[in-house]
């Protein structure tokens, strides 16, 4: 009796273990693309010739279908009084830093999506829904999203957003680099447009050398640091600016990869399924063992009587 | 002892003032939801671009998570460790995690931008994502919760099974259904509850994994790399307290005689379990040199010596104290203290820890948010009530329980 | 990588080809080796060839008049949003020579023709050799940074048309048909500098005396000069922290700066200059047109000239000088005489008429007849 139920227990115990694992297989596959190539484009933004004309607001809505103001009405500089973050209806934002003493113009600093090369959205995003491309863009799957916004909790850079006031198939949107765009051998809308071409598009390899080059032409022009080539494992756009970029209200960040230790943390507690089949393994036991001593205490009470 | 306690259910007028007040509440909170379906999150909650969480996840999902921790320590207590004395405690600790978990989707559900594509993560995979752990367990493990529950409406239906009208004719057929299953269920509950214990394991910690991703965007006084552990250590030192609170609530509430032993056995347990949590706690922060963040007079701080104090160190040296492990209030109010701490931990965690680079307006919950997650409190306190009164949940002693208007079906 | 080195393969003879060629020319033009290498042995695998700009290689010694009058900068039109821009190179030319001629815009140049911007900078802006600017890149840096300092405006419609609305002019092409330069400045008299020293505070410029008594040409003092030094509209680069030396940069091209500050810097404004107070020699007589060089031939040094008219002249004589210049036109008999029989001093300054006249004396009686000058 006791033998019997024994080994129907292993028998289900095993089955059970050897489901899990079949699944686990897959999951591990089933992880989200994350290509990093070795010739994934980049832009490098050099804020010291920015001039704030915001075209690159107006060229990254038109190319997103996104409503937009007329051109001419871009040039009222009146917006930079407040400092503004990209959203749902603007993909991008250029904001204004007054200048120095020393300084005669203020900094203009485009913010937007870094494509980081190991994003934390990438790692979060419960469905795999968001990818890092070959090209270098970091773009998501519309069509996969449950509009969880973990990928807005998780990015470093805070940069996706929701469209909160949609009650039906609300998005995250974020820039996506053009991808569309770039798919087709064109540039992405910000940078085509720049007229100061504040937005140099190229290998990030090429790029980070052109930008330390940069900064060893013109020493007194640039702070020696290019943001987004270490931080958060690096990213595809690249910061060249000519005060500290914490200034510049940067997110002083380190080098390791923006998911941190959480993948780690992740793949050791499911290292192949093999930390919780083993948890289920021996809480099994325990149960068996315990039941065994509880059934012969309860026959020995009957023999006692 | 327990030989002669028995499960029943316990008929009684369901509405009184509390529980009135409570339907009110519950029904302004679902009044709220359903302007969140029409209207959409951005009308009902003030979550914004820089706050993408607020109450709905902290409250309704992580705290509701772990204050559902009672169905799976009480579970490993009465099933794995086979202590029967506590087989009667089971049922209303298993009932809470159901109901609980069941609140947890929900809230999960409403907070959702696409709540129709919950379905998605099932078939879409992301290994490396603590969201997708957490979700799955949570799905598996509700699951599992409603084939745990279940030998309990086979016990209540068996053999009463009395449909009105034309489906009369399906009664019979639906008693053999209720018995085969029954059947299958005895033989093979043990792969359930174990999985139970497992899957909880897992969430429960994975939740604290969910805001590792956050990085800098967490407090330091919570952010640490230990967080999946403190989560597993906290949500196992809140479910024995859970249950003594609430065994109490359901004592007084239906006027019966609290279960003073069985609440000062867990009691009991209670210490150690928080001790091992406050030390990991205080190790994690000296270590990691955070206490410099203390110094600081500011919300973190202060929610965090709250935390600290109040949640643990008070609660432990009550449980620890003699005459309060003879004292059912007593207990309560330790259990209360404890449960307040693992809450307020998992608010802290989810809210009050993070601050995002750019902040343009601090994070409140809306009266709406408000009213939705009080709302889903008072619902599942509703159906708790509900459910005490319809199935076999809460032992009583054989004699006093002829009060019940059903005959127990004889096992 | 393979692909790379077939690349190379196949080029090698062009390469070997160009190089030559291209010695051949370098030799002619006179160009140290680091104009444009930046190590010692370039090869032909590492050229090492410097990013531009290069400083050394501008040649550009052209007259404004010289280059072309309007060039209409349309090599962008068919990807641009905006209308061409009629740029009168003119006019910037004729500014130019106010900062630093030529070679504030076309910051490199060979020996040779002058070449235009889009000689060197790439009309596309998807390429792959990304160390120097696309064309449009290139034009606006180069146009926004003075354009934007003066003006404080980044509005395109102040140089462009929009494209849709080609018929509307854009706000700076109003007098495109006019001779565009510079209208005429108005400079000042006298400048009065509050300076931030304990030792004088107050530097006192007379500013036309320097152009006018001194002959400066403007260009020897505003030669690096951006238009916003007079235009800004954001903020005046003279309020920015610079050194002492730059600071007496302009001034010490003529005077001593390192010490003797009392000579310009006073506690209350100082007096014009005047030779004659100042030194004793009068030069409104008849030196009134002599660049200061003339005399003070060591550059930044003023002192110690001998005010005797020999020491410059030479001695006086009939052969070499015309008593007329001196607004007295000698009578006969005084015509004849040496200059040293009246002239006893050698500044020949007031002559003495007691060597031959007992009753007269000079200037009561004059040795000849008075003629206006």
């Amino acid at each position: 009796m006791v033998d019997e139920s024994r080994r129907k227990f292993l028998k289900t115990t095993a089955l059970v273990g050897a489901g899990i694992t079949g699944l686990s297989t897959k999951t591990v596959k089933a992880g989200p693309k994350n290509i990093l190539d070795e010739n994934r484009m980049g832009v490098l933004v050099d804020t010291t010739v920015c001039i704030g004309c915001r075209k690159c607001e107006w060229a990254c809505k038109t190319a997103h279908d996104l409503p937009t103001q007329p051109l001419d009405t871009y040039e009222d500089r009146s917006v930079f009084e407040k400092m503004r973050r990209p959203d749902d209806k603007a993909l991008t934002v250029v904001n204004e830093y007054a200048a120095r003493e020393t300084e005669q113009f203020p900094l203009n600093v485009k913010v937007q999506c870094m494509h980081c090369d190991r994003p934390a959205c990438v790692s979060a995003c419960i469905v795999g829904a968001i990818s890092k491309e070959e090209n270098g863009s970091v773009i998501w799957d519309t069509d996969k999203c449950i509009g969880c916004r973990y990928c807005m909790v998780a990015c470093p850079f805070q940069i996706p957003a929701f469209e909160f006031e949609k009650a039906w198939h609300p998005e995250i949107r974020k820039c996506d680099f053009c991808f569309e765009r770039t798919k087709e051998g064109k540039l992405p809308a910000c940078v085509e447009i720049c007229p100061m071409e504040v937005l140099t598009y190229g290998t990030r390899k090429s790029l980070i050398e052109r930008a330390h080059q940069k900064i060893s032409l013109y020493p007194d022009r640039y702070v020696n640091h290019v943001y987004g080539q270490y931080e958060v494992g690096g990213t595809s756009w690249l910061y060249l600016a000519s005060r500290d970029f914490a200034e510049l209200q940067f997110p002083k960040l380190g080098t390791n990869p923006a998911p941190g230790v959480s993948e780690a943390i992740q793949h050791g507690i499911f290292a192949y399924f093999v930390p919780p089949i083993a948890l289920y393994a021996l809480l099994g036991g325990v149960m068996w063992i315990n039941k065994k001593k509880a059934e012969s205490n309860k026959d020995k009470e009957v023999h006692h009587e | 002892m327990s030989e002669n306690m028995k499960a029943v259910p316990l008929p009684r007028r369901y509405f009184t003032p509390a529980v009135i007040v409570i339907a009110a509440i519950a029904v302004v909170g679902l009044l709220f939801v359903l302007a969140r379906l029409i209207f959409g999150i951005g009308a009902v909650t003030n979550l914004s671009n820089e706050f993408p969480w607020g109450i709905w996840i902290g409250i309704d999902v992580a705290a509701g998570v772990a204050l559902a921790a009672g169905g799976f320590t009480t579970a490993a207590l009465g099933h794995i460790m086979h202590k029967e004395e506590y087989h009667l405690i089971t049922r209303p600790a298993l009932l809470t995690a159901m109901l609980g978990y069941t609140f947890v989707a929900a809230g999960v559900g409403i907070d959702l931008g696409r709540y129709y594509y919950i379905w998605h993560p099932i078939i879409m995979w992301n290994g490396n994502s603590a969201l997708f752990e957490v979700g799955m367990c949570v799905m598996i493990y509700l699951t599992v919760l409603y084939i745990e529950f279940l030998p309990i409406v086979t016990e209540r239906f068996i053999g009463r099974v009395n449909l009105p009208g034309f489906l009369k004719k399906f009664n019979n057929s639906i008693d053999k259904l209720l018995r085969i299953l029954d059947k299958g269920l005895d033989k093979t509950m043990f792969i359930f509850i174990i999985a139970g214990v497992v899957l909880s394991c897992l969430h429960q910690s994975s939740l604290g994994t969910l805001m590792i991703i956050a990085g800098e965007k967490m407090h330091p006084l919570w952010q640490t790399p230990v967080l999946p552990l403190l989560f597993l250590l906290s949500a196992m030192s809140v479910g024995f307290p859970m249950v003594i609170f609430e065994s109490y609530l359901t004592s007084k509430s239906f006027n019966l005689k609290p279960e003073t032993h069985i609440m000062s056995n867990l009691g009991s347990m209670v210490a150690p379990l928080l001790g091992i949590y406050l030390s990991f706690k205080i190790g994690d922060m000296v270590i990691r040199q955070t206490f410099v963040y203390l110094t600081e007079f500011n919300t973190a701080s202060i929610m965090f010596v709250i935390e600290i104090v109040i949640g643990i160190v008070v609660p432990l040296r009550l449980f620890l104290s003699p005459q309060i492990q003879k004292s059912p209030l007593g207990l309560s109010i330790a259990a209360f203290l404890v449960i307040f701490g693992v809450f307020l931990n998992r608010v802290n965690s989810f809210i009050v820890a993070y601050t995002p680079p750019y902040i343009f307006e601090n994070y409140f919950p809306s009266i709406g948010e408000i009213f939705v997650t009080a709302g889903f409190i008072a619902l599942e306190i509703l159906l708790f009530r509900a459910f005490v009164m319809i199935f076999p949940i809460v032992s009583v002693p054989q004699h006093s329980g002829t009060k019940a208007k059903f005959s127990i079906r004889s096992v | 990588m393979k692909k790379l080195f077939l690349i190379l393969l196949i080029s090698f003879p062009f390469v070997i080809n160009g190089q030559s060629k291209f010695s051949t020319t370098h030799s002619n033009q006179n160009l140290t080796c680091s104009s444009c290498h930046s190590c010692t042995i370039p090869t032909k695998e590492n050229p090492c060839i410097k990013p531009c700009p290069r400083e050394s290689m501008i040649r550009v010694d052209q007259k404004p008049e010289e280059g072309p009058r309007i060039i209409v900068i349309d090599k962008l039109r068919d990807t641009d949003i905006y209308a061409p821009v009629k740029f009168s190179h003119l006019a910037h030319a004729e500014m130019s020579d106010m900062t630093g001629g030529c070679r504030t815009c076309h910051h490199y140049n060979p020996p040779g023709n002058v070449i235009g911007c889009s000689d060197c900078h790439e009309v596309s802006r998807n390429r792959t050799d990304i160390s120097k600017p696309d064309l449009k890149g290139a034009y606006h840096q180069q146009c926004m940074t003075c354009h934007r300092s003066w003006s404080g405006k980044t509005d395109c419609i102040e140089c462009h048309a929009a494209k849709e609305k080609a018929d509307l002019k854009p706000v700076k092409a109003k007098d495109e048909k006019a001779k565009r330069i510079h209208p005429e400045i108005k400079t000042p008299d006298k400048i009065t500098y509050n300076t931030k020293t304990d030792r004088g505070k107050l530097v006192t410029f007379y500013h036309n005396d320097h152009t006018d008594l001194f002959r400066l040409e403007c260009s020897q003092c505003h030669s690096n000069e951006s238009c916003a030094k007079c235009h800004s509209q954001i903020k005046k680069p003279a309020d920015l922290k610079i050194t002492f030396a730059e600071q007496h940069k302009k001034c010490s091209n003529c005077h001593e700066t390192k010490n003797n500050c009392n000579t310009c810097h006073s506690n209350k404004e100082t007096e014009r200059f005047n030779h004659k107070v100042s030194t004793g020699f009068d030069l409104s007589k008849f030196h009134s047109k002599l660049s200061c060089i003339r005399c003070h031939t060591t550059p930044a040094k003023f002192t110690g000239l001998n005010k005797d008219c020999v020491t410059c002249h030479g001695s006086w004589s009939w052969d070499n000088f015309n008593h007329k210049i001196t607004g007295l036109v000698l009578d006969e008999l005084h015509g004849e005489l040496d200059c040293e029989s009246c002239h006893k001093e050698k500044s020949y300054a007031s002559p003495s008429c007691g060597d031959c006249h007992d009753d007269k004396t000079y200037p009561k009686e004059k040795p000849g007849k008075l003629i206006k000058r």
